[in-house]
């Protein structure tokens, strides 16, 4: 199964942060519209099912 | 034009979220579901908490969970909703304004949930809790939107002066510790023995309240440092271009202190603000404003940064970028209002007015160098939001009060101008001490109120709402009845008009209607005070005021110096108005109240020759002794009216005339009035400018005219004049100008904006709007872009006399 963990786009969240849970990060993407660029992050837990995200990008092996 | 390539970037691609008649310009323009989602889901999971630790939950699963995002070449980062081009939802408040977003074709894409949370949040909503202490035609009568504006718990409409000071001075985890502080000692005064109940029982409440206050406070640390967080991604995984990254990096810096530090620069300083804005004005709840004393809040930080240079270091040009920036923020801040409200700002997001100028507390020059980048700014990015308005005295610096012309002469429409001491006064009634009096500024377009630490107005149900005072003219005409716009009986029976023998019947009429209408809508507002202290607390508004912290107790709930005040709107229509009759009826008899009432009911159609007899009556603007002395008798009328009535603050409402978009959405819901105006046309724009075009007597004579109201029995009274463009922008412009507000003050009148905008320009951007994207006019109480207005709007401004001086150019 394709977990969130195992995205591009997925960021632990640091132990030191206010909001840090076990296994929990930042779903980032870039965004673009007529108008221009953004990013969002959205707090996402690793474990998450990823098989139907349209965003999802396998992460490259260290 | 924008000073830097970046801001020039910024806004040839700004979301802006203009409405024109109701509806968003840019079809893109969408509600969000996030915040709705997530405060609904907390409240599910906090039944049977005290309520404002589920309101204090519900904002930190938002801000716990909600999609942030940072857009390229921002220097402030932060939004209220999950996309750039979305606007929020408050389904917790009303009912009607949910289901109305989610029907239009602006509503959520996940239309499904939307209509849940709708439907599982109509019972708890404000709106249903405040129906039910109104009779059905009460509601009616209310819902009308013709006599009174619609209450405020169905419609939402919301404004707060939240005390940046603290936050920028303390920084939120100082206020965390005074918070805990707080409960720390309500705890050892539970424990004391022996047990007192009536002493010691209302500490249970205020230590909800404070727990409620700790709450939010954290979680607005955490979701600001969510940005930081962002911003540091963004640079080492993204971002390719060094100096970008870098500037990411000095925001992930930011970030990761503000707002939970105190602001140490310009930068620190900007951003804490925007932060805390955006969680009091779109998170938290919605409310309308940008109410804050910019200049002098900055202004320490401008010193640090620009003058010294010793954090943050920038050079004044950078300054005047970072505001420009911040305008840009401004222009793409969205809300989600009810239909009317939406109807009454065409051509502009939403009312967003900042303050400078006036007088610090010692008495000195508030002008300073911040207000001048401020200024500068607003010349340099030609867009209608924020607005601002200059706090004139005498003796404000020069260099200063030649940038406000240069805003006025741009056509931007603002500053819009008040009265320093006529303000000043206001607040000292009020209670203020003659220090704290000083620090005032606008809580939304014209009501003054203090800003700083404490004691600021945190709710509209405090002061603000709409009273149409032409309307309960007109149906005073027909002994209450409605027949022009909602066929109901809309007020009081005060008598067959057609057989009033004297002057002073009508008159009593008309104030009779007035007095019900007055007290109907200021009962709605209380009303809907109360219920926003069982179920609409804002804890984070209130954590970041002394007095509220102090006290344990909640902002909706805590009145520390009162502020009540409520719009008067369409006067002139009907001071006009009576003006004709009593010439034409009762003092020359030349017409019966039959005949008029007749014509009347006919539009004026085949009753031409009368209708001009009455359009030529004396007419309020031309210092005309006749006419004044009856229309500031109205005026005078309507503010005992108001002193009939006692606000939950437990003083009487001072009127404060103005109208923002009113005078054309509610105008036309009135019939054909005696001072020659056709049903359905526009009414009067402000709290007193004179009809439009009926002031023919040139700008001194409209200043004589105002001049005869009261302004100290007033909260405020709007005053729009169309200044020649042509003197305007010649090299008289200046000097002509300062005279003219050399007279007003003088005159102890409390306010003027203007529009610089030639007739003949005006036209061609109604003819060729794509070449006119930045022609900005003022409609009454903000500015709006012109060719998003509608052409009925459009051409209430072009009616507008443009007022000529005695000057050879």
């Amino acid at each position: 199964m394709t977990t969130c963990e195992k995205c591009r786009s997925f960021y632990p969240i640091p132990k030191d942060a206010d909001d840090y849970a076990e296994g929990k990060g930042d779903c980032v993407c870039e965004n673009k519209d007529a108008k221009g660029k953004w990013w969002d992050s959205k707090p996402v837990m690793g474990e998450m099912a990823a098989d139907n995200c349209s965003c999802f990008t396998k992460k490259l092996a260290n | 034009m924008p000073i830097t390539e970046r801001t020039k970037r910024l806004k040839a691609r700004c979301r802006w979220k203009h409405t024109s008649a109701g509806e968003f310009v840019d079809e893109s323009i969408h509600a969000g579901i996030e915040r709705a989602r997530y405060i609904t889901e907390s409240h599910k999971q906090t039944v049977g908490e005290p309520n404002v630790l589920r309101r204090a939950k519900g904002l930190a699963n938002i801000l716990n969970k909600m999609t942030i995002l940072i857009q390229e070449d921002e220097l402030i980062v932060g939004d209220h909703v999950e996309r750039p081009n979305f606007v929020p939802l408050y389904p917790e408040i009303s009912y009607f304004v949910t289901l109305d977003f989610i029907k239009s074709p602006y509503g959520p894409a996940e239309k499904e949930e939307a209509m849940e949370i709708c439907k599982y949040w109509e019972p708890y909503t404000l709106q249903r809790k405040g129906e039910s202490y109104f009779t059905p035609e009460e509601l009616e009568r209310a819902y009308n939107f013709c006599t009174i504006e619609a209450p405020a718990f169905v419609t939402g409409f919301n404004s707060v002066v939240p005390p940046y000071e603290s936050v920028l001075e303390d920084g939120l985890l100082k206020r965390i510790d005074m918070i805990q502080a707080k409960i720390d000692e309500a705890f050892a005064e539970l424990q004391k023995d022996p047990w007192n109940a009536p002493e010691r029982l209302s500490l249970i409440d205020k230590i909800d309240n404070w727990r409620a206050m700790i709450i939010v406070n954290k979680a607005v640390i955490a979701w600001a440092r969510r940005h930081g967080r962002l911003a540091r991604i963004i640079a080492e995984n993204f971002e390719a271009e060094p100096a970008r990254k870098k500037e990411l990096m000095e925001i992930s810096d930011i970030c990761q202190r503000m707002p939970a530090e105190p602001a140490k620069g310009l930068r620190d300083g900007m951003q804490s603000k925007w932060f805390t804005y955006l969680v009091c004005h779109g998170l938290e709840r919605y409310a309308s404003g940008y109410a804050q004393k910019e200049d002098k809040l900055l202004y320490p930080y401008y010193k640090v940064s620009v003058d010294e240079k010793s954090f943050q270091p920038m050079t004044r040009e950078e300054a005047q970028e970072l505001v420009e920036c911040e305008r840009f923020k401004v222009s793409e801040h969205g809300s989600c209002k009810d239909r009317g409200h939406r109807e009454a700002f065409p051509g502009s997001n939403d009312l967003f007015i900042l303050t400078v100028g006036g007088k610090n507390r010692d008495g000195s020059d508030g002008c300073n160098d911040m207000t001048d980048v401020i200024l500068d700014a607003a010349v340099s990015t030609m867009t209608p939001e924020p607005s601002i308005v200059f706090r004139w005295h005498p003796k404000g610096r020069m260099e200063t009060k030649a940038r406000v012309f240069e805003c006025v002469k741009a056509g931007l429409g603002f500053p819009s101008i008040k009265h320093e001491d006529v303000n000043y006064a206001q607040m000292l009634k009020w209670g203020a001490t003659p220090e704290q009096a000083r620090d005032w500024c606008l809580v939304l377009c014209m009501s003054p109120g203090l800003c700083g630490r404490r004691a600021t107005q945190k709710v509209r149900t405090e002061g603000g709402g709409s009273h149409f005072t032409g309307k309960c003219f007109e149906i005073a005409l027909y002994d209450g009845f409605d027949a022009s716009f909602s066929n109901i009986q809309q007020g009081p029976h005060t008598g067959n008009a057609e057989e009033f023998e004297t002057f002073e019947q009508l008159w009593e009429a008309v104030r009779k209607q007035n007095e019900y209408a007055i007290s109907m809508t200021i009962r709605n507002k209380d009303v809907t005070r109360i219920l926003e202290q069982r179920y609409l607390q804002i804890p984070f508004v209130s954590s970041i005021d002394d007095g509220c912290v102090e006290v344990g107790k909640d902002a909706t709930e805590y009145v520390e110096i009162p502020n009540p005040w409520h719009n008067i709107i369409l006067n002139i229509i009907a001071g006009d108005s009576l003006v004709a009759i009593k010439k034409l009826i009762f003092d020359e008899k030349k017409y019966t109240m039959k005949e008029l009432l007749t014509a009347l009911k006919a539009n004026w159609q085949g009753y031409e020759d009368m209708r001009q007899e009455f359009w030529n009556a004396p007419k309020w603007g031309n210092d005309d002794d006749y006419a004044d002395e009856i229309i500031t008798k109205y005026y005078d009328m309507l503010a005992d009216v108001y002193n009939r009535v006692t606000t939950y603050s437990g003083a009487s409402p001072m009127p404060l005339g103005e109208s923002v978009g009113h005078y054309f959405g509610v105008g036309a819901k009135v019939g054909a009035t005696p001072n020659g105006r056709l049903h359905g046309e526009a009414a009067d724009d402000g709290g007193c400018s004179p009809y439009m075009g009926c002031d023919q007597k040139g700008p001194t004579a409209v200043l004589m005219s105002v001049s005869k109201i009261n302004s100290r029995r007033f909260k405020g009274m709007l005053l729009n004049q169309r200044l020649s463009a042509d003197l305007m922008r010649s090299e008289k412009g200046l000097d002509t100008w300062l005279d003219y507000m050399d007279t007003w003050y003088d005159l102890d009148i409390d306010h003027v904006q203007f529009n610089v905008a030639s007739t003949k320009e005006l036209k061609a951007a109604q003819a060729e709007p794509e070449k006119y994207p930045d022609l900005i006019v003022r409609i009454a109480g903000f500015s709006a872009r012109f060719v998003n207005l509608s052409t009925f709007v459009q051409d209430t401004i072009i009616a507008r006399t443009e007022q000529q001086f005695a000057v050879n150019l």
